[in-house]
C-alpha cells in the first residue's frame, strides 16, 4: 500500500491549489472576492503546516527516491511561502483598482494560481536530488513569471518587458541545460550524490565548463553581473505586485538553486570556485549599487537595489554549509518583509501618483506614519541596525569571513557606504523636500495601513530582537 | 540590584519612545513632559550608578570581568547563530562617559522645547540617539557595541534632514555617509578579530586575555583606528562635522560634537588600543603627524570663519585632536589626559552649542558680523557663552585646563622628536584658540548693537537652568579634578598594562 508521509503533505497541498483556486471561478462571479480569500487561507494554512513539520535530523527524509525534505529545504518554503501570502496581499490593492476598464477583481484566481505554481517551484528546487527533478523546479519557479510579468497585456511597457524577460530567460535555460549535460557527461549519472562522487574523485575541464554554464544560467535568475541587464526593465514594465514576487520569490529561489549545487553536488570543489563566487559576489553588488545611484523612478531603484542585494547574498556562498545556509534564510526572510514593506508603500504611491522620487515629495509632512514605515524599510536595505537588514547582513559577511575572505568582506562593508547613499537619496525626497500642490493626495485603506504597521513592526522586531528570529534556527540542522 | 538598574540606562529612552507612539502628535506639551521627565530619570539613575561606583571603588569590580575592572558587569548569550553576547558593565572611564551622555541628552531635551516640526518624532529620534550612545558606552561585546555604534547614522540623518536649518540634506549626508564609512571600515575588521583570534569570541574582556596575531594587527589597526577616528573628525575624515553640524539642530549639535565624537575616541582607545597594543605601538607615531592639521591648522580655519556653529565645529576639531594627542603618546598620564578630555569636552562643547542654538533662536542668524552688542539685551547668555569660551581655551579653574595639561606632560614624556614637536605647537596653538574666542565674543557681545535687537528677551528659566548645570560639571572637574582622575587612573590600569607600560 502506497502512503503519504505527513512532511509531503503542504508540497501536494500547493500544487492542488491552484486548481482549487482557479476551479473556484466555476462557481463565483468575476468580481468576486472569494478567489483571494480561498488564496488566503490556503497559502496560510500551508505555512502553518509548514511549522508543524517535525523537525528531520541530519540527512533529512526522503520521498519516492527523488524528493528530499531537510530542514532548510523546509525553511526555504517558508520563506516562500511568505512572500506568496504577501505577494497575493499587495495583489489585492492592484486587483481592486486595476486599470484599462476591467472591473475589480478581475481574474485575481489566475493570478494566485500562478504565484502558487511559481512557489511550488520553488519548493520542487529545495527538494530535487536529481538535475532532472531540479532543472524542473527551475522552470516550474520561472514559467509562471513570465505569464506574471504580462499580466497587464495591453500595457505597452509591460509587454515590452515581459517580451525581454521571456527571450533573456529563455537563453538563460538553454545555458542552464547545457551546463546540466556537461555535468552529466562528466559525472555519468544525473543523481546529487553520484556527481558529488565523481566530482570528489577528480575534476576535468568538461566539469569546469559546466560550472561556467550553471552559473551563468542562474546568474540571469539571480541578476547577477554581466546578467542582470533585463530587471530595470521588467521590474519597470511589470505590474508592482508582480515586481515584488519576482524580486522575492524569483531571487529566493535561485539562490536556493545555487546553494543546492554548491553544498549538494558541488561541495568538493567549493573552494575551487570559491574565487569565482568572490568575484560575481563582489562585481554584482557593485555595479547594483553604481545603478542604483542616480535613479529617480522607484520601481527602476528598487530593481538595482535587489541587483546589489543579490551580490551580497552571494558573498554567504563562500562559507561553510551550516554558517552559509542560515545567513542565507535569515537574510532572505529580513529582505523579504523589508523589500514587501517598501513595495506596499510604492503601491500607495503609485495608485495615486507617478512612481518617481518626485512623488514623495512632503510624504513627512502628509503622512507621518508612511514616511517612517519607508525610512524604516529603506534603512533595513541599507543594513543599519538595530533593523533587521543589518542582522541579515552581518549573518552574510560572517559567513563569508569564516573562510577568511576577508577582501571581499571589506569590499562590500565599503559598499554599503555606497548604497546606503541611494537610500538616503529616497529617504531625503520623503522627509525633507517640499510638497508640490499638484500632487494627489494619498488616500490608505484600513488593510493598508495594517499591513504597513505588521511589516514596519516585523523590520523592527526581527532587528532590534535577534533571538526572536534566533528561534528560528534553534533545532534545525543544515 | 545595581546591575539590572544599570541595564534600564539604556532601556528607559527606548520604552519612553514606545510608550509615546500611542499618543497623538497634536498633544505636543504632554509628550515633551514624558520625555523630559525620562531624560531627568536617566540622569539621576545614572547620577546614582556613578556615586555607588565611587563609594564602592573601582577596585571592587566584578571578577568575570578581569582583566578590566568592570561593575555592574552582564553577559548572557543573545545571537546563538553569531556567538554574539549581551554583554554590558562599567569601569570609571564608562560610567563618566555615561554621566556625560546623560546630562547632554537632559540638556538637548530641554533645549529642543520650541523646535519647529513633528515635535512627537524629533522627541523620539533624540531618546533613540541617546539609546544607541548609551549602549556604545556600555556593551562589552563586539556585536553590541557596534549594533549601537552604527544605530546612531540612522537618527542623525532624520534629525538634520527633518529639523535643520540651511543645507540640510547636504550636511547630513555628508554626516551620515562619512560616519557610515567610518563605520564600514571597523566591520570590515571585526571579522578578521572574531576569526583571527582563535578564540573565536565578541567579547572585549575575553579578547583582551590573549595576543591577536601580528600580521592581522598589522592591517587592521590602522583600518580600525581610522574607522574610529572618523566619528572624532581626526584629519583627513573631519570634513563631515562643520557641515553636519551647522545644519543640524541645536540639541543635535550638542549630542554629535558633546558625545558622539567621543565615541570614536572611546573606540580608539578601548578597542583599537586595548586589542591590538603591538600594532599601536608601531602605527601611533604616524597619527601624531595627521594631528597637526587638527589641533594646529583647525583653530586658524575658526579664526576665518563667521558662522558661530562653524567655529565651534573647528574648535571641536582641534579640541578632539588633543584627546587623540593624549592617546597617541602611550604615557599613563597622556592617556588620562585623553580621559579627561572626552569628558571634559562634551560637556564644554554641549555649553557652547547650547548656548550659541538659544541666541540663534532670538537673533536667527549665526553670522557674527551681523551681530554686535547683544550683551546689553541678553546678558545671561553672553555670560554663558563667554564661559564657554574661557573653558575652551583651557582656563585654569576649568575643566579643559586639567585635561589639556595632563595630555601636554603626557605626550611630551614621550621619548619620540616629532611627537614632542607637535605637542608644542599644539601648546602654542593655544595662544589662537583664544584669538578667535575672544574675537568671537567681542563682536558679538560687544559694540554696537542693531535696532532689530531691540526687543529681544533673556534666557527663561528653562534655558537658565541648562546654562547652570552644564557650567557646574565644567566647574567642578575643574575645581576638584582628584576625584575623577583617580578613578580614571584605576580604571585605564588594564589598558596600560595590555600596552606594556
Amino acid at each position: 500500500m502506497f502512503s503519504i508521509p505527513n512532511f509531503v503533505i503542504p508540497d501536494l497541498l500547493l500544487l492542488l491549489f491552484p486548481f482549487i483556486v482557479i476551479g473556484s471561478r466555476l462557481f463565483c462571479t468575476d468580481r468576486s472576492k472569494a478567489p483571494w480569500r480561498i488564496g488566503n487561507i490556503g497559502f496560510i494554512l500551508i505555512f502553518i503546516l509548514l511549522n508543524l513539520i517535525p523537525l528531520a535530523s541530519g540527512a533529512g527524509r526522503f520521498f519516492i527516491t527523488n524528493w528530499h525534505i531537510d530542514d532548510f529545504g523546509v525553511l526555504m518554503r517558508e520563506v516562500l511561502m511568505v512572500s506568496a501570502i504577501l505577494g497575493i496581499w499587495l495583489a489585492k490593492d492592484y486587483f481592486d483598482h486595476s486599470g484599462d476598464g476591467k472591473p475589480a477583481m478581475h481574474q485575481i484566481a489566475e493570478f494566485i494560481g500562478t504565484v502558487a505554481f511559481a512557489t511550488f517551484g520553488g519548493f520542487t528546487v529545495v527538494s530535487a536530488c536529481d538535475m532532472l527533478t531540479f532543472f524542473l523546479g527551475l522552470e516550474i519557479a520561472t514559467i509562471p513569471m513570465y505569464a506574471l510579468a504580462a499580466w497587464n497585456k495591453r500595457d505597452q511597457y509591460g509587454s515590452e518587458a515581459a517580451t525581454k524577460y521571456i527571450l533573456m530567460g529563455s537563453v538563460a535555460t538553454a545555458f542552464e541545460l547545457f551546463g546540466f549535460s556537461y555535468l552529466y557527461g562528466f559525472a555519468g549519472s544525473i543523481h546529487f550524490e553520484a556527481i558529488q562522487q565523481a566530482v570528489a574523485a577528480g575534476t576535468s575541464p568538461l566539469l569546469w565548463i559546466a560550472v561556467l554554464f550553471l552559473f551563468a544560467g542562474i546568474g540571469f535568475k539571480l541578476t547577477l553581473f554581466p546578467f542582470y541587464t533585463w530587471a530595470p526593465d521588467v521590474y519597470e514594465g511589470a505590474p508592482t505586485p508582480v515586481t515584488a514576487i519576482l524580486s522575492v520569490t524569483s531571487k529566493a529561489t535561485a539562490i536556493a538553486f545555487l546553494v543546492v549545487l554548491v553544498y549538494g553536488p558541488l561541495a568538493p570543489i567549493q573552494e575551487q570556485v570559491a574565487p569565482f563566487i568572490a568575484l560575481l559576489a563582489g562585481t554584482t553588488l557593485f555595479v547594483g549599487n553604481l545603478g542604483a545611484l542616480k535613479q529617480f523612478r522607484l520601481r527602476r531603484f528598487m530593481a538595482y537595489s535587489s541587483i546589489a542585494q543579490a551580490g551580497y547574498i552571494m558573498v554567504a556562498l563562500l562559507g561553510p554549509a551550516a554558517t552559509a545556509k542560515t545567513a542565507i534564510i535569515y537574510y532572505l526572510f529580513v529582505y523579504a518583509v523589508s523589500n514587501y514593506l517598501a513595495f506596499f508603500i510604492f503601491g500607495i504611491i503609485g495608485h495615486h501618483r507617478e512612481e518617481t522620487f518626485n512623488s514623495l515629495r512632503g510624504l513627512s509632512k502628509q503622512k507621518p506614519m508612511l514616511a517612517i514605515a519607508l525610512a524604516v524599510a529603506m534603512f533595513s536595505l541599507a543594513g543599519i541596525p538595530p533593523l533587521a537588514g543589518f542582522f541579515g547582513k552581518f549573518h552574510l559577511f560572517f559567513s563569508g569571513a569564516s573562510t577568511g575572505h576577508y577582501g571581499i568582506v571589506a569590499f562590500a562593508v565599503l559598499n554599503n557606504v555606497l548604497a546606503l547613499y541611494y537610500y538616503l537619496q529616497l529617504i531625503k525626497s520623503a522627509w525633507i523636500d517640499e510638497t508640490d500642490d499638484h500632487l494627489n493626495p494619498l488616500r490608505m485603506t484600513k488593510r493598508q495601513r495594517g499591513v504597513i504597521g505588521l511589516l514596519t513592526v516585523a523590520v523592527i522586531v526581527l532587528g532590534a530582537l535577534p533571538f526572536l528570529s534566533d528561534n528560528i534556527f534553534a533545532g534545525f540542522t543544515f | 540590584m545595581d546591575s539590572l538598574l544599570f541595564n534600564l540606562i539604556w532601556i528607559i529612552p527606548l520604552f519612553t519612545v514606545l510608550a509615546c507612539a500611542p499618543i497623538p502628535s497634536h498633544k505636543e506639551s504632554l509628550l515633551k513632559t514624558i520625555h523630559a521627565f525620562s531624560g531627568t530619570l536617566v540622569l539621576l539613575l545614572v547620577g546614582y550608578l556613578t556615586y555607588r561606583l565611587y563609594t564602592l571603588g573601582i577596585d571592587s569590580a566584578s571578577a568575570d570581568s578581569a582583566p578590566l575592572l568592570l561593575h555592574y558587569y552582564m553577559d548572557i548569550p543573545w545571537i546563538h547563530t553569531l556567538n554574539a553576547h549581551y554583554s554590558v558593565g562599567a569601569d570609571g572611564l564608562n560610567i563618566f562617559l555615561l554621566f556625560l551622555t546623560a546630562v547632554i541628552v537632559w540638556a538637548g531635551i530641554l533645549v529642543s522645547w520650541n523646535i519647529k516640526g513633528n515635535q512627537k518624532v524629533f522627541f523620539a529620534l533624540i531618546q533613540l540617539l541617546a539609546t544607541s550612545v548609551y549602549g556604545v558606552f556600555m556593551s562589552m561585546d563586539l556585536v553590541l557595541f557596534f549594533v549601537f555604534y552604527e544605530m546612531e547614522a540612522l537618527c542623525m540623518y532624520l534629525m538634520i534632514a527633518g529639523y535643520g536649518s540651511g543645507r540640510k540634506d547636504y550636511g547630513g549626508k555628508k554626516l551620515t555617509l562619512t560616519l557610515a564609512f567610518g563605520s564600514s571600515m571597523i566591520l570590515a575588521t571585526l571579522f578578521g578579530l572574531y576569526f583571527e583570534s582563535g578564540i573565536n569570541s565578541w567579547s572585549i574582556v575575553e579578547l583582551s586575555k590573549i595576543t591577536l596575531p601580528m600580521d592581522y594587527q598589522m592591517w587592521a589597526f590602522p583600518l580600525m583606528f581610522m574607522g574610529f577616528a572618523v566619528s572624532s573628525s581626526l584629519f583627513p575624515f573631519h570634513f563631515w562635522s562643520p557641515d553636519g553640524h551647522s545644519a543640524a539642530p541645536t540639541a543635535v549639535s550638542m549630542l554629535a560634537a558633546g558625545v558622539m565624537m567621543k565615541m570614536g575616541a572611546y573606540g580608539c582607545l578601548r578597542v583599537a588600543m586595548f586589542l591590538m597594543p603591538e600594532a599601536a605601538k608601531i602605527w601611533l607615531p604616524y597619527v601624531v603627524a595627521l594631528l597637526i592639521f587638527n589641533v594646529v591648522l583647525g583653530p586658524f580655519i575658526a579664526l576665518r570663519h563667521k558662522d558661530l556653529k562653524y567655529i565651534t565645529a573647528y574648535s571641536s576639531i582641534s579640541h578632539l585632536g588633543l584627546i587623540f594627542l593624549g592617546l597617541a603618546a602611550m604615557t599613563p598620564v597622556g592617556l588620562r589626559g585623553a580621559s579627561l578630555q572626552m569628558i571634559s569636552h562634551g560637556f564644554l562643547t554641549g555649553l557652547f552649542f547650547a548656548t550659541i542654538g538659544m541666541i540663534y533662536e532670538r537673533t536667527h542668524t549665526r553670522d557674527i558680523t551681523e551681530m554686535g552688542g547683544i550683551m546689553r539685551k541678553l546678558p545671561f547668555l553672553g555670560v554663558g557663552f563667554v564661559i564657554a569660551g574661557f573653558a575652551g581655551l583651557g582656563l585654569p579653574g576649568f575643566s579643559g585646563f586639567i585635561a589639556e595639561s595632563n595630555i601636554f606632560i603626557g605626550a611630551f614624556q614621550q621619548d619620540s622628536t616629532i611627537t614632542r614637536i607637535v605637542t608644542v605647537l599644539a601648546i602654542l596653538s593655544i595662544t589662537t584658540t583664544a584669538v578667535y574666542i575672544l574675537q568671537t565674543a567681542n563682536r558679538m557681545l560687544h559694540g554696537n548693537m542693531p535696532a532689530k535687537y531691540a526687543t529681544l528677551t533673556d534666557a527663561c528659566f528653562r534655558e537658565k537652568l541648562v546654562v547652570v548645570v552644564l557650567v557646574t560639571c565644567l566647574l567642578l572637574i575643574g575645581v576638584f579634578p582628584g576625584w575623577i582622575a583617580d578613578m580614571l587612573d584605576q580604571s585605564i590600569a588594564p589598558i596600560f598594562s595590555k600596552i606594556g607600560l
